[in-house]
């Protein structure tokens, strides 16, 4: 099992937000989250995506990824730590296909899953 | 019970739209995206290769307005009156690394909507989309298949 963390204050949103032009009030604007009854800003999905690469790819150096696919199951909002999790389904002198969720540490509630990747090895 | 799925949002299935960045990708936002991640992969932050889902992301080349969220990406804008939106998931093919010098074209397939139920009975429309990147050569980089899902309030 690999495991992998990162915690996600505001600041890291902001940042993720102004590299991919992302400028959508959910992340940040606590008039427009109060108005939909959300409690802190949310995380932008798309950045589980370049989480799971980041690990994979801590997991296993070499590798290059072929495939990822991923779900969203709950939100998460700023500052909370979230985990991504991986384990091995399938090997071979080539590829590394791996099961993949997203959990959040604090409740253990699940964020991504579920999730899947390719890894094409050297 | 009238369907979500109605005739005029089935008739824009098949609908596509493309987007060519007006520069390439560059070093600087290749490390500002490796450094917004605490990505650890040197040659991303030095912005000598893009990390795989950076070119997913196509606000940055779509030029697009700010809508009144916020919002300067692409989209379908699908009106399904009583639902709210909620992102489904994505699935990633990467074929090829992109780099500073790539100038990137996505181009966005609206290829199903499909009107489901959710395990408590809601109805729901899966929308999804498929969103080819290819470089200045056409050489195909990445495909991304996106599911947004409109779920009856």
């Amino acid at each position: 099992m690999y495991q992998r963390e990162w915690t996600i204050d505001q600041p890291d949103m902001i940042a993720y937000a102004g590299a991919t032009w992302d400028w959508h009030k959910l992340h940040y604007d606590a008039d427009y989250l109060a108005e939909r009854g959300l409690r802190k800003p949310v995380v932008d999905g798309q950045v589980f995506g370049a989480y799971l690469a980041i690990a994979l790819r801590e997991w296993f150096p070499s590798s290059s990824i072929s495939e990822l696919s991923f779900r969203f199951k709950n939100l998460v909002f700023a500052g909370e730590t979230i985990r991504c999790v991986g384990s091995v389904t399938a090997s071979s002198d080539e590829i590394v296909e791996l099961d993949l969720r997203v959990e959040v540490v604090a409740d253990g509630r699940t964020a991504v899953a579920p999730a899947s990747a390719t890894l094409r090895l050297p | 019970m009238s369907s979500l799925l109605t005739p005029a949002l089935a008739a824009r299935i098949g609908e596509e739209v493309s987007y060519t960045a007006p520069e390439p990708l560059g070093r600087a936002a290749i490390r500002y995206f490796a450094l917004a991640t605490g990505d650890t992969d040197p040659a991303h932050l030095a912005g000598d290769v893009a990390p795989p889902t950076l070119i997913c992301e196509t606000n940055q080349y779509a030029g697009l307005p700010r809508d009144a969220d916020g919002y300067a990406g692409h989209g379908w804008h699908l009106i399904v009156p009583g639902t709210r939106l909620v992102r489904g998931g994505n699935s990633y093919r990467f074929l090829h690394p992109a780099g500073p010098d790539t100038v990137i074209t996505a181009k966005w397939r609206l290829d199903d909507i499909a009107e489901r139920v959710t395990g408590s009975g809601k109805r729901m429309l899966v929308v999804t989309s498929i969103a080819e990147y290819t470089d200045q050569e056409r050489r195909l980089l990445a495909v991304n298949e996106e599911t947004l899902i409109y779920v009856s309030a």
